[in-house]
Protein backbone atom coordinates (compact mmCIF):
# COMPACT_ATOMS: atom_id res chain seq x y z
CA UNK A 1 0.00 0.00 0.00
CA UNK A 2 1.32 3.47 -1.32
CA UNK A 3 0.92 6.26 1.51
CA UNK A 4 0.17 9.53 0.48
CA UNK A 5 3.00 12.21 1.31
CA UNK A 6 2.51 13.98 4.24
CA UNK A 7 2.21 18.21 4.73
CA UNK A 8 5.62 17.45 7.18
CA UNK A 9 7.42 15.67 4.50
CA UNK A 10 7.04 18.35 1.91
CA UNK A 11 7.96 20.86 4.67
CA UNK A 12 10.80 19.30 5.29
CA UNK A 13 11.93 19.10 1.92
CA UNK A 14 11.12 22.59 1.50
CA UNK A 15 13.20 23.78 4.26
CA UNK A 16 16.23 21.63 2.96
CA UNK A 17 15.58 22.65 -0.65
CA UNK A 18 15.55 26.50 0.31
CA UNK A 19 19.01 26.20 1.97
CA UNK A 20 20.53 24.65 -1.02
CA UNK A 21 18.79 27.58 -3.11
CA UNK A 22 20.38 30.29 -0.51
CA UNK A 23 23.40 28.50 -1.03
CA UNK A 24 23.19 28.75 -5.13
CA UNK A 25 22.43 32.54 -4.52
CA UNK A 26 25.72 32.85 -2.74
CA UNK A 27 27.53 30.86 -5.54
CA UNK A 28 26.69 33.86 -7.96
CA UNK A 29 28.97 36.60 -5.89
CA UNK A 30 31.75 35.14 -7.38
CA UNK A 31 30.67 35.82 -10.92
CA UNK A 32 29.68 39.41 -9.75
CA UNK A 33 33.08 39.97 -8.35
CA UNK A 34 34.63 38.70 -11.44
CA UNK A 35 32.43 41.27 -13.53
CA UNK A 36 33.63 44.09 -11.51
CA UNK A 37 37.06 43.38 -11.54
CA UNK A 38 36.84 42.78 -15.81
CA UNK A 39 34.98 46.15 -15.23
CA UNK A 40 31.82 44.51 -16.60
CA UNK A 41 28.95 46.18 -15.58
CA UNK A 42 25.74 45.25 -17.73
CA UNK A 43 26.40 41.59 -17.07
CA UNK A 44 27.24 41.88 -13.11
CA UNK A 45 23.50 43.38 -12.89
CA UNK A 46 22.42 40.01 -14.68
CA UNK A 47 24.26 38.46 -11.72
CA UNK A 48 22.27 40.51 -8.73
CA UNK A 49 19.47 40.17 -10.18
CA UNK A 50 20.16 36.01 -10.41
CA UNK A 51 21.16 36.34 -6.63
CA UNK A 52 18.34 38.28 -5.98
CA UNK A 53 15.63 35.38 -7.22
CA UNK A 54 17.84 32.92 -5.33
CA UNK A 55 18.41 34.32 -2.16
CA UNK A 56 14.15 35.23 -2.09
CA UNK A 57 12.61 31.61 -2.93
CA UNK A 58 15.19 29.99 -0.99
CA UNK A 59 14.12 32.31 2.14
CA UNK A 60 10.43 32.15 1.39
CA UNK A 61 11.40 28.37 1.52
CA UNK A 62 12.95 28.39 4.51
CA UNK A 63 10.63 30.57 6.50
CA UNK A 64 7.83 28.61 5.23
CA UNK A 65 9.04 25.57 5.97
CA UNK A 66 10.76 26.11 8.86
CA UNK A 67 11.21 22.67 11.01
CA UNK A 68 14.35 20.88 13.21
CA UNK A 69 13.15 17.02 12.13
CA UNK A 70 16.03 15.09 10.48
CA UNK A 71 15.59 14.35 6.43
CA UNK A 72 14.53 10.66 6.44
CA UNK A 73 16.14 8.86 2.89
CA UNK A 74 13.30 9.10 0.94
CA UNK A 75 13.04 13.10 2.02
CA UNK A 76 16.92 13.65 1.14
CA UNK A 77 16.60 11.61 -2.33
CA UNK A 78 13.92 14.02 -3.20
CA UNK A 79 15.68 17.22 -2.09
CA UNK A 80 18.65 16.11 -3.98
CA UNK A 81 17.00 15.65 -7.37
CA UNK A 82 14.80 18.88 -7.08
CA UNK A 83 17.89 21.31 -5.85
CA UNK A 84 19.75 20.25 -9.35
CA UNK A 85 16.17 21.36 -10.88
CA UNK A 86 16.11 24.10 -9.07
CA UNK A 87 19.76 24.77 -9.72
CA UNK A 88 19.29 24.52 -13.38
CA UNK A 89 16.59 27.18 -13.62
CA UNK A 90 18.25 29.59 -10.94
CA UNK A 91 21.67 29.19 -12.54
CA UNK A 92 19.83 29.70 -16.10
CA UNK A 93 18.87 33.44 -14.91
CA UNK A 94 21.88 35.26 -15.95
CA UNK A 95 22.66 33.36 -18.81
CA UNK A 96 19.24 33.67 -20.47
CA UNK A 97 19.74 37.53 -19.31
CA UNK A 98 22.93 38.07 -21.31
CA UNK A 99 21.06 37.75 -24.34
CA UNK A 100 23.25 35.07 -25.82
CA UNK A 101 20.73 32.01 -25.69
CA UNK A 102 17.91 32.29 -28.02
CA UNK A 103 14.93 31.35 -25.07
CA UNK A 104 15.12 30.80 -21.34
CA UNK A 105 14.51 27.22 -22.02
CA UNK A 106 18.01 26.91 -23.82
CA UNK A 107 19.65 28.79 -21.38
CA UNK A 108 18.31 25.83 -18.70
CA UNK A 109 19.32 23.74 -21.44
CA UNK A 110 23.61 25.08 -20.92
CA UNK A 111 22.72 25.48 -17.22
CA UNK A 112 21.97 21.61 -16.90
CA UNK A 113 24.48 20.63 -19.31
CA UNK A 114 26.76 23.02 -16.83
CA UNK A 115 25.17 21.59 -13.57
CA UNK A 116 25.58 17.75 -14.93
CA UNK A 117 29.17 18.23 -16.08
CA UNK A 118 27.72 17.34 -19.78
CA UNK A 119 29.14 20.19 -22.09
CA UNK A 120 26.57 20.09 -24.72
CA UNK A 121 26.02 23.96 -25.54
CA UNK A 122 23.16 26.00 -27.28
CA UNK A 123 25.09 29.30 -26.52
CA UNK A 124 24.78 31.60 -29.22
CA UNK A 125 28.21 33.71 -30.33
CA UNK A 126 29.98 32.27 -27.40
CA UNK A 127 33.17 34.33 -28.39
CA UNK A 128 32.09 37.33 -27.59
CA UNK A 129 30.24 36.42 -24.52
CA UNK A 130 31.53 38.36 -21.14
CA UNK A 131 34.16 37.08 -18.93
CA UNK A 132 31.51 36.92 -16.44
CA UNK A 133 29.25 34.74 -18.01
CA UNK A 134 32.14 32.29 -19.17
CA UNK A 135 33.07 32.07 -15.90
CA UNK A 136 29.72 31.10 -14.59
CA UNK A 137 29.53 28.53 -17.49
CA UNK A 138 32.35 27.23 -16.18
CA UNK A 139 31.79 27.78 -12.24
CA UNK A 140 28.64 25.87 -12.46
CA UNK A 141 30.73 23.33 -14.55
CA UNK A 142 32.92 23.02 -11.01
CA UNK A 143 29.52 22.89 -8.60
CA UNK A 144 28.51 20.28 -10.42
CA UNK A 145 31.04 17.92 -10.20
CA UNK A 146 31.90 18.93 -6.96
CA UNK A 147 27.76 17.83 -6.45
CA UNK A 148 25.44 20.90 -5.12
CA UNK A 149 25.09 19.68 -2.24
CA UNK A 150 28.64 18.70 -1.45
CA UNK A 151 28.93 23.04 -2.38
CA UNK A 152 26.18 23.38 0.65
CA UNK A 153 27.57 21.06 3.02
CA UNK A 154 31.31 22.23 2.72
CA UNK A 155 30.71 26.01 2.78
CA UNK A 156 27.24 27.55 3.39
CA UNK A 157 25.28 25.18 5.45
CA UNK A 158 26.01 24.62 9.12
CA UNK A 159 24.75 21.77 10.98
CA UNK A 160 23.06 19.86 8.42
CA UNK A 161 21.30 17.16 9.67
CA UNK A 162 21.00 14.48 7.28
CA UNK A 163 23.98 15.38 4.99
CA UNK A 164 24.93 11.58 4.35
CA UNK A 165 21.53 10.64 2.53
CA UNK A 166 21.63 13.67 0.65
CA UNK A 167 25.01 12.53 -0.48
CA UNK A 168 24.21 9.61 -1.18
CA UNK A 169 21.56 10.97 -3.29
CA UNK A 170 23.84 12.66 -5.12
CA UNK A 171 25.42 9.48 -6.74
CA UNK A 172 28.41 9.83 -4.00
CA UNK A 173 28.00 6.05 -2.49
CA UNK A 174 31.28 6.28 -1.25
CA UNK A 175 32.55 8.33 1.71
CA UNK A 176 35.95 9.10 1.43
CA UNK A 177 36.23 9.89 5.64
CA UNK A 178 34.18 8.76 8.16
CA UNK A 179 32.26 12.27 8.50
CA UNK A 180 30.51 12.97 5.52
CA UNK A 181 31.43 16.88 5.82
CA UNK A 182 34.93 16.30 6.01
CA UNK A 183 34.92 13.76 2.78
CA UNK A 184 33.04 17.04 1.23
CA UNK A 185 35.79 18.43 2.25
CA UNK A 186 38.77 16.74 1.07
CA UNK A 187 36.97 16.52 -2.30
CA UNK A 188 37.37 20.57 -2.50
CA UNK A 189 41.17 20.08 -1.26
CA UNK A 190 41.76 17.99 -4.16
CA UNK A 191 39.90 19.99 -6.43
CA UNK A 192 41.51 23.39 -5.19
CA UNK A 193 45.29 22.42 -5.38
CA UNK A 194 44.48 20.66 -8.49
CA UNK A 195 42.96 24.15 -10.14
CA UNK A 196 45.90 25.66 -8.88
CA UNK A 197 48.04 23.39 -10.41
CA UNK A 198 46.39 22.91 -13.65
CA UNK A 199 45.59 26.61 -13.75
CA UNK A 200 48.94 27.42 -13.70
CA UNK A 201 50.64 25.10 -16.49
CA UNK A 202 47.43 25.69 -18.84
CA UNK A 203 47.91 29.65 -18.43
CA UNK A 204 51.75 29.49 -18.96
CA UNK A 205 51.33 26.81 -22.30
CA UNK A 206 48.21 29.91 -23.33
CA UNK A 207 50.90 32.66 -22.90
CA UNK A 208 53.67 30.74 -25.19
CA UNK A 209 50.80 30.18 -27.76
CA UNK A 210 50.29 34.25 -27.77
CA UNK A 211 48.04 35.01 -25.26
CA UNK A 212 48.01 37.87 -22.96
CA UNK A 213 48.63 36.96 -19.58
CA UNK A 214 45.60 37.90 -18.03
CA UNK A 215 43.17 36.22 -20.56
CA UNK A 216 45.37 33.16 -21.05
CA UNK A 217 45.38 32.36 -17.01
CA UNK A 218 41.64 33.03 -17.38
CA UNK A 219 41.25 30.30 -20.15
CA UNK A 220 43.49 28.26 -17.95
CA UNK A 221 41.10 28.09 -14.88
CA UNK A 222 38.10 27.67 -17.61
CA UNK A 223 39.70 25.18 -19.18
CA UNK A 224 40.90 23.50 -15.88
CA UNK A 225 37.22 23.40 -14.13
CA UNK A 226 35.82 22.17 -17.44
CA UNK A 227 38.57 19.58 -17.86
CA UNK A 228 38.93 18.61 -14.21
CA UNK A 229 35.06 18.47 -13.78
CA UNK A 230 34.93 16.48 -16.82
CA UNK A 231 32.72 18.90 -18.39
CA UNK A 232 33.85 20.08 -21.67
CA UNK A 233 32.82 23.69 -21.77
CA UNK A 234 35.41 26.09 -23.62
CA UNK A 235 35.71 29.77 -23.40
CA UNK A 236 36.12 29.65 -27.16
CA UNK A 237 32.97 28.09 -29.61
CA UNK A 238 35.94 26.22 -31.71
CA UNK A 239 36.70 24.30 -28.05
CA UNK A 240 40.12 23.25 -27.54
CA UNK A 241 40.69 23.37 -31.05
CA UNK A 242 41.09 27.25 -30.52
CA UNK A 243 44.21 26.82 -28.81
CA UNK A 244 46.42 24.58 -31.31
CA UNK A 245 48.50 23.19 -28.97
CA UNK A 246 49.88 19.92 -28.68
CA UNK A 247 51.32 20.94 -25.07
CA UNK A 248 47.87 22.10 -24.66
CA UNK A 249 46.25 18.82 -25.40
CA UNK A 250 48.47 16.65 -23.52
CA UNK A 251 48.03 18.50 -20.13
CA UNK A 252 43.81 18.30 -20.37
CA UNK A 253 44.29 14.39 -21.21
CA UNK A 254 45.94 14.13 -17.89
CA UNK A 255 43.99 16.59 -16.17
CA UNK A 256 40.19 14.31 -17.79
CA UNK A 257 42.17 11.68 -16.51
CA UNK A 258 42.40 12.60 -13.03
CA UNK A 259 39.13 13.84 -12.91
CA UNK A 260 38.18 10.25 -13.88
CA UNK A 261 39.67 8.80 -11.13
CA UNK A 262 37.68 8.18 -7.30
CA UNK A 263 38.03 10.92 -4.75
CA UNK A 264 38.95 7.76 -2.05
CA UNK A 265 41.60 7.28 -4.45
CA UNK A 266 43.07 10.20 -4.50
CA UNK A 267 42.80 10.51 -0.66
CA UNK A 268 44.81 7.03 -0.80
CA UNK A 269 47.54 7.93 -2.73
CA UNK A 270 48.18 11.65 -1.08
CA UNK A 271 48.17 9.93 2.19
CA UNK A 272 51.12 7.27 0.86
CA UNK A 273 49.31 4.57 0.15
CA UNK A 274 50.41 4.90 -3.78
CA UNK A 275 50.33 1.57 -4.64
CA UNK A 276 46.99 1.61 -4.58
CA UNK A 277 46.86 2.51 -7.70
CA UNK A 278 48.22 -0.51 -9.39
CA UNK A 279 45.53 -2.97 -7.19
CA UNK A 280 42.53 -0.67 -7.60
CA UNK A 281 39.52 -2.54 -9.41
CA UNK A 282 39.01 0.65 -11.46
CA UNK A 283 42.62 2.02 -12.50
CA UNK A 284 42.84 -1.40 -13.65
CA UNK A 285 39.19 -1.14 -15.54
CA UNK A 286 39.57 1.98 -16.33
CA UNK A 287 43.27 1.31 -18.04
CA UNK A 288 42.00 -1.78 -19.97
CA UNK A 289 38.56 -0.41 -21.53
CA UNK A 290 40.79 3.07 -22.79
CA UNK A 291 42.19 0.81 -24.48
CA UNK A 292 39.82 -1.66 -25.69
CA UNK A 293 37.52 1.22 -27.24
CA UNK A 294 40.65 3.35 -28.64
CA UNK A 295 41.63 0.07 -30.73
CA UNK A 296 38.38 -0.23 -32.08
CA UNK A 297 38.36 3.63 -32.83
CA UNK A 298 41.97 3.74 -34.22
CA UNK A 299 41.39 0.94 -36.39
CA UNK A 300 38.15 2.19 -37.46
CA UNK A 301 40.02 6.04 -38.38
CA UNK A 302 43.11 4.11 -40.21
CA UNK A 303 41.00 2.10 -42.24
CA UNK A 304 39.20 5.08 -43.84
CA UNK A 305 42.84 6.84 -43.81
CA UNK A 306 41.58 9.92 -41.99
CA UNK A 307 44.80 11.01 -40.58
CA UNK A 308 47.67 10.42 -42.82
CA UNK A 309 50.46 9.99 -39.70
CA UNK A 310 50.62 8.28 -36.88
CA UNK A 311 50.69 11.46 -34.34
CA UNK A 312 47.94 13.09 -36.02
CA UNK A 313 45.71 9.93 -35.49
CA UNK A 314 46.64 10.15 -31.52
CA UNK A 315 45.94 13.95 -31.30
CA UNK A 316 42.70 13.57 -33.09
CA UNK A 317 41.48 10.39 -32.23
CA UNK A 318 42.70 9.74 -29.33
CA UNK A 319 41.65 13.19 -27.82
CA UNK A 320 38.25 12.38 -28.77
CA UNK A 321 38.30 9.21 -27.39
CA UNK A 322 39.49 10.34 -23.71
CA UNK A 323 37.40 12.91 -23.85
CA UNK A 324 34.58 10.69 -24.38
CA UNK A 325 35.81 7.98 -21.92
CA UNK A 326 35.99 10.25 -19.26
CA UNK A 327 32.86 11.78 -19.93
CA UNK A 328 34.86 15.11 -20.93
CA UNK A 329 33.59 16.26 -24.05
CA UNK A 330 36.10 18.48 -25.36
CA UNK A 331 36.90 18.76 -28.63
CA UNK A 332 39.63 18.89 -30.96
CA UNK A 333 37.83 18.35 -34.25
CA UNK A 334 34.19 20.09 -35.31
CA UNK A 335 31.08 18.24 -34.85
CA UNK A 336 30.42 16.99 -38.36
CA UNK A 337 33.80 15.89 -38.62
CA UNK A 338 32.56 12.61 -36.80
CA UNK A 339 29.83 12.14 -39.44
CA UNK A 340 31.72 13.54 -42.75
CA UNK A 341 34.89 11.77 -41.71
CA UNK A 342 34.49 8.94 -38.94
CA UNK A 343 33.28 5.49 -39.99
CA UNK A 344 30.58 3.58 -38.10
CA UNK A 345 33.54 1.27 -36.81
CA UNK A 346 35.36 4.61 -35.69
CA UNK A 347 32.06 6.29 -33.71
CA UNK A 348 31.29 2.43 -32.08
CA UNK A 349 34.63 2.99 -30.37
CA UNK A 350 33.77 6.20 -29.33
CA UNK A 351 30.04 5.84 -27.99
CA UNK A 352 31.27 2.45 -25.99
CA UNK A 353 33.68 4.36 -24.27
CA UNK A 354 31.40 7.50 -23.56
CA UNK A 355 28.76 5.08 -22.13
CA UNK A 356 31.51 3.16 -19.96
CA UNK A 357 32.74 6.74 -18.60
CA UNK A 358 35.32 6.96 -15.34
CA UNK A 359 35.73 5.63 -11.51
CA UNK A 360 32.65 5.96 -8.77
CA UNK A 361 32.61 9.39 -6.63
CA UNK A 362 34.50 11.20 -9.45
CA UNK A 363 32.78 13.83 -11.40
CA UNK A 364 32.15 11.34 -14.42
CA UNK A 365 29.14 10.56 -15.45
CA UNK A 366 27.27 7.02 -17.24
CA UNK A 367 27.96 3.34 -16.38
CA UNK A 368 31.54 3.67 -14.20
CA UNK A 369 34.60 1.62 -13.80
CA UNK A 370 33.67 -0.03 -10.36
CA UNK A 371 30.30 -1.54 -11.73
CA UNK A 372 31.79 -2.74 -14.94
CA UNK A 373 34.81 -4.38 -13.08
CA UNK A 374 32.18 -6.44 -10.50
CA UNK A 375 29.94 -7.11 -13.72
CA UNK A 376 33.23 -8.51 -15.37
CA UNK A 377 34.39 -10.29 -12.01
CA UNK A 378 30.89 -11.66 -11.14
CA UNK A 379 30.36 -13.07 -14.80
CA UNK A 380 34.00 -15.10 -13.77
CA UNK A 381 32.75 -16.35 -10.92
CA UNK A 382 29.72 -18.06 -12.49
CA UNK A 383 31.63 -19.42 -15.07
CA UNK A 384 33.71 -20.92 -13.14
CA UNK A 385 30.68 -22.46 -10.89
CA UNK A 386 29.72 -23.75 -13.92
CA UNK A 387 33.02 -25.19 -14.64
CA UNK A 388 34.39 -27.02 -11.62
CA UNK A 389 33.23 -29.62 -9.47
CA UNK A 390 29.35 -28.79 -8.07
CA UNK A 391 30.91 -29.37 -4.61
CA UNK A 392 33.96 -26.12 -5.20
CA UNK A 393 33.48 -23.01 -3.23
CA UNK A 394 34.03 -20.44 -5.49
CA UNK A 395 34.84 -17.36 -4.19
CA UNK A 396 35.99 -14.16 -6.38
CA UNK A 397 37.00 -10.80 -4.86
CA UNK A 398 38.63 -7.55 -6.18
CA UNK A 399 40.71 -5.13 -4.85
CA UNK A 400 38.96 -1.53 -3.90
CA UNK A 401 40.75 0.36 -1.27
CA UNK A 402 40.60 -3.21 0.37
CA UNK A 403 40.07 -6.51 -0.52
CA UNK A 404 36.08 -7.20 -1.15
CA UNK A 405 34.30 -10.97 -1.74
CA UNK A 406 31.45 -10.20 -4.60
CA UNK A 407 28.32 -10.90 -3.31
CA UNK A 408 25.59 -11.29 -5.25
CA UNK A 409 23.54 -7.83 -4.28
CA UNK A 410 26.65 -6.27 -5.29
CA UNK A 411 26.50 -7.85 -8.65
CA UNK A 412 22.55 -7.24 -8.57
CA UNK A 413 23.11 -3.40 -7.91
CA UNK A 414 25.65 -2.64 -10.62
CA UNK A 415 24.07 -4.49 -13.38
CA UNK A 416 20.51 -2.84 -12.03
CA UNK A 417 22.28 0.25 -12.89
CA UNK A 418 24.02 -0.38 -15.99
CA UNK A 419 20.81 -1.45 -17.39
CA UNK A 420 18.93 1.94 -16.36
CA UNK A 421 22.11 3.70 -18.16
CA UNK A 422 21.54 1.66 -20.96
CA UNK A 423 17.80 1.79 -21.68
CA UNK A 424 18.24 5.66 -20.91
CA UNK A 425 20.67 5.71 -23.73
CA UNK A 426 18.43 3.66 -26.13
CA UNK A 427 15.51 5.74 -25.15
CA UNK A 428 17.13 8.92 -26.29
CA UNK A 429 18.89 7.19 -29.55
CA UNK A 430 14.75 6.07 -30.08
CA UNK A 431 13.51 10.12 -29.81
CA UNK A 432 16.42 11.02 -31.99
CA UNK A 433 15.20 8.81 -34.82
CA UNK A 434 11.80 9.78 -34.46
CA UNK A 435 12.94 13.79 -35.72
CA UNK A 436 14.70 11.84 -38.28
CA UNK A 437 18.12 11.83 -37.51
CA UNK A 438 19.97 8.07 -38.09
CA UNK A 439 20.41 6.04 -35.14
CA UNK A 440 24.04 5.84 -35.09
CA UNK A 441 24.14 9.86 -34.93
CA UNK A 442 21.05 9.59 -32.50
CA UNK A 443 22.66 6.72 -30.38
CA UNK A 444 25.80 8.76 -30.26
CA UNK A 445 23.95 12.30 -29.38
CA UNK A 446 22.06 10.89 -26.32
CA UNK A 447 24.84 9.13 -24.83
CA UNK A 448 26.79 11.58 -24.47
CA UNK A 449 23.72 13.23 -22.88
CA UNK A 450 22.98 10.80 -20.59
CA UNK A 451 26.28 9.68 -20.11
CA UNK A 452 27.32 13.41 -18.72
CA UNK A 453 30.26 13.87 -21.92
CA UNK A 454 29.45 16.61 -24.06
CA UNK A 455 30.88 15.37 -27.41
CA UNK A 456 28.05 16.29 -30.39
CA UNK A 457 27.98 14.78 -33.71
CA UNK A 458 26.19 17.60 -34.59
CA UNK A 459 22.50 17.09 -33.50
CA UNK A 460 22.57 20.08 -30.38
CA UNK A 461 21.87 23.09 -31.83
CA UNK A 462 19.80 26.23 -31.22
CA UNK A 463 16.88 25.23 -34.21
CA UNK A 464 16.98 21.38 -32.94
CA UNK A 465 12.79 20.87 -31.86
CA UNK A 466 12.01 21.40 -28.51
CA UNK A 467 10.68 18.14 -27.25
CA UNK A 468 14.58 17.00 -27.95
CA UNK A 469 15.65 19.61 -26.11
CA UNK A 470 13.59 18.22 -23.20
CA UNK A 471 14.86 14.97 -23.56
CA UNK A 472 18.29 15.48 -23.32
CA UNK A 473 17.84 17.83 -20.54
CA UNK A 474 15.96 15.14 -18.55
CA UNK A 475 18.77 12.47 -20.13
CA UNK A 476 21.57 14.76 -18.46
CA UNK A 477 19.65 15.28 -14.98
CA UNK A 478 18.91 11.23 -14.68
CA UNK A 479 22.31 10.27 -15.81
CA UNK A 480 24.22 12.85 -13.36
CA UNK A 481 22.07 11.61 -10.48
CA UNK A 482 22.75 7.76 -11.08
CA UNK A 483 18.79 7.28 -11.18
CA UNK A 484 17.60 6.56 -7.65
CA UNK A 485 16.93 10.34 -6.68
CA UNK A 486 15.01 10.38 -9.98
CA UNK A 487 13.58 6.93 -9.20
CA UNK A 488 12.35 8.31 -5.43
CA UNK A 489 10.75 11.51 -6.80
CA UNK A 490 8.60 10.19 -9.56
CA UNK A 491 7.64 8.24 -6.51
CA UNK A 492 6.78 10.75 -4.49
CA UNK A 493 4.55 11.99 -7.33
CA UNK A 494 2.85 8.96 -7.59
CA UNK A 495 2.25 8.16 -3.95
CA UNK A 496 0.80 12.05 -3.86
CA UNK A 497 -1.50 11.70 -6.65
CA UNK A 498 -2.43 7.27 -5.85
CA UNK A 499 -1.48 6.96 -2.28
CA UNK A 500 -3.96 6.42 0.49
CA UNK A 501 -4.01 8.58 3.68
CA UNK B 1 44.55 8.94 8.00
CA UNK B 2 45.00 12.61 7.92
CA UNK B 3 46.38 14.74 4.41
CA UNK B 4 49.40 16.07 6.33
CA UNK B 5 52.67 15.62 4.74
CA UNK B 6 53.42 17.83 1.57
CA UNK B 7 55.85 15.00 0.23
CA UNK B 8 52.91 12.51 0.57
CA UNK B 9 50.88 14.49 -1.78
CA UNK B 10 53.74 15.65 -3.85
CA UNK B 11 54.68 11.94 -4.87
CA UNK B 12 50.48 10.94 -4.82
CA UNK B 13 49.65 13.42 -7.27
CA UNK B 14 52.99 12.60 -9.34
CA UNK B 15 51.93 9.01 -9.23
CA UNK B 16 48.05 10.15 -10.81
CA UNK B 17 50.03 12.29 -13.80
CA UNK B 18 52.35 8.80 -14.53
CA UNK B 19 49.40 6.54 -14.69
CA UNK B 20 47.91 9.48 -16.93
CA UNK B 21 51.02 9.67 -19.00
CA UNK B 22 51.15 5.47 -19.21
CA UNK B 23 47.35 5.62 -20.62
CA UNK B 24 48.75 8.23 -23.27
CA UNK B 25 52.00 6.19 -24.03
CA UNK B 26 49.85 2.89 -24.50
CA UNK B 27 47.82 4.67 -26.75
CA UNK B 28 50.24 6.16 -28.73
CA UNK B 29 51.68 2.84 -29.26
CA UNK B 30 48.58 1.58 -30.73
CA UNK B 31 48.71 4.55 -33.26
CA UNK B 32 52.21 4.06 -33.74
CA UNK B 33 51.13 0.24 -34.70
CA UNK B 34 48.83 0.25 -36.89
CA UNK B 35 50.59 2.70 -39.04
CA UNK B 36 53.56 0.54 -38.98
CA UNK B 37 51.31 -2.13 -40.85
CA UNK B 38 50.34 -0.23 -43.20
Amino acid sequence: MILKPRLEDIKIIGYYLGKIMVALGFTMLVPIAIGLAFGEINPVLDFIIGTEIALIFGLILIKLCFTEKELSWMQGMIVVSLSWIAAMLLGAIPLYLSGHWKSYLDACFDAMSGFATTGLVLVQDLDHLSYTHNLWRHLIMFIGGQGIVIVALSFFVRGFSGAFKMYVGEARDERVMPNVIHTARFIWLVSIVYLILGTLALGVVAMLNGIKPANAFFHGACIFMAAFDTGGFAPQSQNVLYYHSFLFEIITVIIMILGALNFKLHYHLWVGNRREIFKNIETKTLFITILITFCITAFGLAQIGSYPKALVLFRKGFYQLISGHTGTGFMTIYSRQFINEWNQFSLVGVICAMALGGAVCSTTGAIKMLRVGIIVKALKQDLKRIILPERAIVVQKFHHIKEVFIEDKQARSALLITLAYLVLYGLGAIIGMLFGHPFLDSLFESTSAAANVGLSCGITTVDMPVTLKLTYILQMWAGRLEFMSVFTLIGFFIAAIKGKK
Amino acid sequence: MRVKSFVHVTLGITTEVLYALCIMLAAFLICAALYLNK
